[in-house]
């Protein structure tokens, strides 16, 4: 049985964060990931960051594991990195079971940092299995990742900013982007992303859902209803797009299944799309000694997920008695960081849910 | 929200549901089932779901043969728009000991006597039935061929549906609070959810029964026990019978869809009723595992649980009245066989509340054979 201070489950912008935070303020960290390499949904996000420099503005997400990998490697004497291994279980003692190329292996940490990030949601319609569908994630990791076109046209389902992203990177790419849908009256991303399509003449088209997809062994035709003010379906209004991929891009749930397991107190936030852990401000679930940070948290976004990985770093080493020097300042210099992030029109419903789950 | 009922069943297991059915059959009206989640919650849902006719004293060989033929006709008789998957692959239950070996070859011929078909069978024979088997690590073992597999979801599902269509209610989500006893009379039920004034209450409650005894001023000589189970990922159709030893501690079952299911308790942990699950167990059970059914060890375990065993002193369930609390019965203590036993359960329990004679006799497994010192030990329980 491996024994460490602290374990860091999730190495994508807020484990990575959490795990150098952890170590620099003197724990021992093993940071656990189940993909072969580090950077979380980072590694496919070619588009460029928001946000101010703290949080790598204007840098492209798949530049930014890089430069977090390179920070933590001033601390490598107490960071342990495993990859390809993926948490099976927390028990009631304690222990994580893991399995790492067929080896099942046990982990006795004294504090947990949960950063398992979040899972994409899927809409129900007949035939949402067909070959052809893809979540937007698998499209992005086609793409960006393994350099593979998805299909010769794309119907996007969801006008958020990674349904919006992902249209523009599809049109770069060569690929024909048929539409973009979703529900409601407006779009839901940022106009900038908005915009850049319907320049290259994509059209956005609010106000419907896809309620069939047709094909034999693949997607080779969608039905679309136009929905009126309230979301409600319009009858009569059904019409086919051929396409041969359809790609959801409609938010994101978080992935709570180890903080379920060990018994931490979750709530229904509708805010964060799904359930999510009660918190204090320092990031400590119900459970002493089990944090959590990122999407699994809530879902939100890159920079703060990485902010909230520092903050839970900083304060779960603190709970196990490694007090970093600095830690009253970095501790406010977080809080105020998250709070700066938050502000404003866009972060009204993330402050909404924060005030219903954090303690 | 206050109401009243003629009979308050707590506990919306394949018990509180038989018996809410047995009742509601012969006319009985305003039964209401009280079940602190949802149906199947609780020991129910989390058993292993064997099904046995071998056993070693006449009372259970006779309760556990009764539910068997009920099982049976189960989808007709419960007019059941679902299947209750009753899968008759047979029990396959070894000796490791010689002491085993003398015990079942005593159990059969008890089991014969009463109509049940099991036989004792050579480690050779043992190996065709159960062809991956290490045969060489057992002495000889039972077989009953119509013995095996029930879904304890469908079950519990398909009384509970035949129950409501007989104008049952189930309360879920609610959990008893307080029983209310005026002069030795049951008087009501207290929940969260309001009162509900009775003269009958029926505890089968599971592993939590002893906790509602207290409730009315009884203590009963019962504790639960922490039992786990593993489930590995589906395979194809290889092994028939529950595969299973007393002295070894397993159990281990092919279900119909294809995956494994094994369990074991262990009887030194302490009795707090936790249903978490632990990682010795797993490393435990699957060395168990592979040493008598050594290929099972390329197969992905997909899911662990655990639920409680409701232990009487004598392995036996504690059927009928409490002299002391008029209108309080017990339909508890079940060691681990609460879910076989169902059918029987509830045509027994619903003839006490009846005062009717029952189909069976089950007089001596009432309350007050402890105070007797009247006891009949199951020796064959795992």
């Amino acid at each position: 049985m491996i024994k460490t201070d602290i374990v860091v489950i999730g190495g994508g912008p807020a484990g990575i964060c959490a795990a150098i935070n952890a170590a620099s303020s003197g724990a021992k960290v093993l940071l656990l990931d189940r993909d072969s390499q580090l950077g979380g949904q980072l590694i496919k996000q070619t588009h460029m960051f928001f946000g101010s420099q703290k949080q790598h503005a204007s840098v492209r997400g798949i530049d930014i594991p890089g430069i977090l990998v390179k920070e933590m490697e001033e601390y490598k004497d107490n960071i342990q990195i495993m990859l390809d291994a993926t948490v099976l279980g927390i028990y009631e003692d304690g222990v994580l079971t893991i399995e790492k190329n067929d080896d099942y292996i046990k982990i006795k940490p004294k504090g947990i940092i949960v950063a398992t990030g979040a899972s994409e949601k899927f809409p129900a319609f007949p035939n949402n299995d067909l070959p052809g569908i893809y979540g937007a994630g698998a499209v992005q990791t086609l793409m960006n990742v393994y350099g593979v076109s998805p299909g010769k046209s794309v119907f996007m389902v969801g006008a958020g900013n990674i349904g919006l992203i992902v249209s523009y990177q599809l049109v770069q790419a060569g690929v024909e982007v048929k539409g973009v849908i979703c529900r409601g009256p407006r779009y839901g991303g940022y106009a900038v992303h908005a915009s850049k399509l319907k320049r290259i003449g994509v059209p956005i088209m609010p106000g419907h859902r896809v309620i069939h997809a047709h094909g034999k062994d693949k997607l080779e035709r969608i039905t679309l209803i136009k929905l009126d003010e309230n979301k409600k379906e319009i009858s009569g209004t059904e019409f086919d797009i051929e396409t041969d991929v359809l790609c959801i891009s409609t938010g994101l749930t978080p992935l709570g299944e180890l903080l379920w397991q060990m018994g931490c107190e979750m709530k229904f936030i509708r805010e964060f799309s799904g359930h999510v852990p009660v918190r204090n401000e320092e990031l400590e679930t119900t459970v002493p000694g089990v944090f959590v940070a990122g999407d699994v948290a809530g879902i939100e976004e890159a920079s703060s997920a990485m902010v909230e990985g520092r903050l839970a770093g900083l304060c779960c080493a603190k709970k196990l008695g490694f007090t970093n020097p600095e830690y009253s300042s970095l501790k406010e210099d977080y809080l105020q960081q998250l709070h700066d992030l938050r502000s404003g029109p866009v972060g009204d419903g993330i402050r909404k849910g924060l005030a219903k789950i954090v303690v | 929200m206050n109401k009243s009922a003629s009979v308050v069943i707590i506990g919306g297991g394949i018990s509180g549901c038989a018996i809410a059915y047995n009742l509601a059959k012969k006319g009985v009206k305003d039964v209401i089932i009280i079940e602190k989640e949802y149906l199947s919650s609780g020991a129910t849902g989390r058993c292993g779901a064997g099904i046995r006719m071998q056993w070693g004293t006449e009372m259970n060989c006779r309760l556990a043969k009764y539910s068997v033929e009920f099982f049976e006709t189960a989808n007709e008789v419960l007019e059941y728009a679902g299947d209750v998957e009753f899968k008759q692959g047979g029990y396959l239950i070894i000796a490791a000991t010689e002491k085993e070996v003398a015990q079942f070859q005593k159990n059969i011929k008890l089991q014969n006597s009463l109509g049940i078909p099991s036989r004792y069978i050579t480690p050779q024979e043992a190996k065709e039935i159960v062809p991956h088997m290490d045969e060489t690590q057992i002495l000889g073992a039972a077989f009953n061929p119509k013995d095996g597999h029930l879904n304890p979801f469908h079950t519990t599902q398909a009384y509970a549906d035949a129950a409501v269509r007989l104008g049952v209610e189930i309360m879920k989500y609610t959990e008893v609070t307080g029983i209310k006893v005026e002069n030795g009379k049951i008087a009501g039920v207290q929940t969260d959810k309001g009162y509900i004034s009775t003269p009958v209450v029926v505890n089968a409650a599971g592993g939590h029964a002893q906790i509602i005894s207290e409730m009315v001023g009884v203590k009963l000589p019962l504790y639960s026990e922490r039992h786990q189970i593993l489930v590995t990922e589906a395979v194809e159709p290889m092994q028939g019978p529950m595969f299973m030893s007393f002295s070894q501690n397993i159990y281990c079952q092919q279900t119909p869809h294809g995956s494994f299911i094994m369990g074991r308790g262990d009887p030194t942990e302490p009795r707090d009723l936790r249903v978490t699950s632990s990682w010795e167990f797993l490393e435990e059970m699957a060395k168990t595992c592979i040493r008598f059914l050594p290929p099972l060890k390329d197969i992905r375990m997909v899911r662990q649980w655990a639920g409680l065993y409701n232990m009487s002193p004598d392995a036996q369930p504690i059927y009928g009245p409490v002299k002391d609390v008029e209108g309080f019965f017990l339909a508890c203590g079940y060691s681990g066989h609460g879910f076989m036993f169902g059918p029987v359960t509830g045509v027994v329990v619903s003839e006490s509340i009846l005062g009717e004679e029952h189909t069976i006799p089950v007089d001596a497994l009432s309350y007050d054979r402890f105070e007797k010192g009247e006891l009949i030990l199951e020796p064959s329980v795992v």
